[in-house]
């Protein structure tokens, strides 16, 4: 009897870049993958304003960035010469998933012009590398770090909602104020750091400058961090000694890939990682009990909680401000004390997800010093990460079990 | 004086911008199908998917979109801090980034979003002249 994926989809069209071989004139991965793309869309009639999948081995964002589409499926699997043909598996399988109808799986490739224009097509899986147009024309301009692009997405918000950097000061002291409830906390105490214990809002606007208007202590910790989550069918959790958490309901999105194509600095395609993964689970932000948000910056968590629909556009930091994501508040807001001041190594996509796993199976205290009260009673939570610099994000909606 | 930090590579297809840049030129891509302007350069139009794409010489003005002030940064540029970057409204549409002339990044609020901006290049060797943006009035 055949699977359930039997013939759930089809290869409906293929095509290739105009040259291809030994170019004399060299071109870039990015262009092959480009004038493909283009050809396969006049071949087959789909506008590729209907991509709603996008698969390739290199940064699949700068791809649809260059584009100009925001597709709902994003796949970057890069693990060699097959890649494609896993590429064509997992698209199939989000296709009889019902998350997209259209899968684009792209190829470039400039082996032999990158011999010529610098960087290594092979090694670069792809990518546009260092002939990115994107990247070309920013470059040259100063910045570095993630803080001295963010910084700008706050001044933005500052000058269209009038908020202040005392109103962001307030996300700061308020996770730091969780972090002391967690002895795992990196910024748990002065024994465990100098650095740190509570703190005051005072002392976060008054910390060393970054990025103006960002301080030091408006920015996330770089630290070391490893994790992992174990994710299985009803089947199989039902065997189990763990209780479940029950993944509601999930959507990906993203606005852009380089900081420069951001539409507006005070919005991310959150809202619309959250609004599919709400619908997917038949909630929405009022039926959430608390909410874990990658906190890169007190600014990506302020526009996020917006995004997520937790509050209204320009007043997210008001969650922080009165109390409610506070210790003991109304609406707990990143209970292991975030990557601001529990951890975060660079990629803090993981520890949003086990901080989420032991809040809802009612697991958040480790024990560790006897300590208690990070534990909350939300049954609901809205996960959210952030990538690159403002750029995609994945949400979920997670409840507990019965 | 030489100038002393990070010079991108110049791409395949975006030469007339440099060479735009050299006699001091702002060329900008337009799609000849539905006549807007996109920054950075592409292969293909963002907006329709066209590749019947063409360079203009924009006007050179705009106004800033949002800003920072820079205290902690790499390579070269740590000798510079504190300076302003910003990202600047292009009269024909669309967005550029730039280091921001003509300010005091010890006074960030006196900075203005909407400030009227003029671009410069400035050499940073035979091949390459880098624009960077002026504010001109308040």
């Amino acid at each position: 009897m055949p699977g359930t994926l039997y013939k759930s989809a089809a290869i409906v069209g293929a095509a290739e870049a105009n040259q291809i071989g030994f170019l004399k004139e060299p071109v870039t991965a990015l262009q092959l993958h480009i004038e493909a793309i283009k050809n396969l869309s006049d071949s087959t009639g789909l506008p590729i304003s209907r991509i709603e999948g996008v698969f390739s081995t290199g940064w699949s964002s700068e791809l649809c960035e260059h584009l100009g589409i925001r597709p709902k499926y994003i796949d970057t699997t890069a693990v060699g010469g097959c890649s494609f043909e896993m590429h064509v598996h997992h698209a199939m399988a989000a296709i009889h998933a019902g998350i997209i109808d259209t899968a684009l799986i792209s190829h470039g490739e400039n082996g032999h012009s990158a011999r010529a224009i610098g960087g290594r097509g092979a090694a670069n899986y792809g990518r546009g590398g260092v002939n990115s147009p994107g990247q070309e024309m920013t470059m040259a301009y100063g910045l570095g770090s993630a803080p001295s692009n963010y910084a700008h997405a706050m001044v933005r918000h500052m000058h269209r909602f009038g908020t202040t950097t005392e109103d962001f000061a307030h996300i700061a002291k308020v996770t730091r104020d969780w972090a002391t409830l967690n002895p795992r906390a990196a910024m748990y105490s002065k024994d465990v750091h100098p650095f740190g214990g509570p703190i005051t809002v005072e002392q976060v606007e008054e910390s060393r400058l970054i990025a103006w208007p960002l301080t030091i202590l408006h920015c996330c910790m770089v630290a070391d961090h490893g994790g992992a989550v174990l994710v299985a069918s009803p089947k199989v959790a039902a065997s189990l000694n763990t209780k479940p958490v029950w993944i509601a309901g999930a959507g990906e999105s993203m606005g852009h890939s380089n900081m420069l194509e951001m539409e507006d600095f005070t919005a991310t395609s959150a809202s619309v990682s959250a609004d599919a993964a709400y619908t997917m689970a038949g909630m929405g932000p009022s039926d959430m009990e608390m909410a874990l948000i990658y906190d890169s910056f007190t600014i990506t968590a302020a526009i996020t909680a917006e995004m997520l629909g937790l509050a209204p556009r320009g007043e997210g930091h008001l969650l922080w401000k009165d109390g409610r994501a506070a210790p003991g508040g109304s609406f707990p807001i990143n209970t292991n004390g975030g990557g601001l001041s529990f951890n975060h190594s660079g990629m803090y996509g993981m520890p949003l997800l086990i901080e989420a796993y032991r809040q809802l199976s009612g697991t958040a205290e480790d024990g560790i010093n006897g300590d208690k009260g990070k534990q909350t009673s939300a049954r609901t939570c809205v996960v959210n990460g952030t990538g690159g610099s403002l750029s995609t994000t994945g949400t979920l909606v997670l409840v507990a079990d019965d | 004086m030489s100038y002393k930090f990070p010079v991108p590579t110049q791409g395949t297809h975006t030469r007339p911008f440099w060479e735009g840049a050299k006699a001091g030129k702002l060329m900008l891509p337009r799609c000849q199908d539905c006549n807007r302007v996109h920054w950075y350069p592409r292969f293909i139009c963002p907006h329709c998917h066209s590749t019947n794409l063409e360079w203009i010489q924009g006007s050179g003005e705009g106004t800033v979109h949002t800003y920072a002030v820079q205290h902690m940064a790499f390579g070269p540029w740590a000798e510079e801090v504190p300076y302003v970057t910003a990202y600047i409204d292009l009269k024909e549409g669309d967005r550029m980034l730039t280091v921001l002339r003509g300010v005091d990044p010890s006074k960030p609020e006196e900075i203005r979003i909407g400030a009227h901006v003029k671009v410069e290049f400035e050499p940073a060797n035979d091949d390459m002249h880098l624009p960077f943006w002026r504010v001109v009035e308040g």
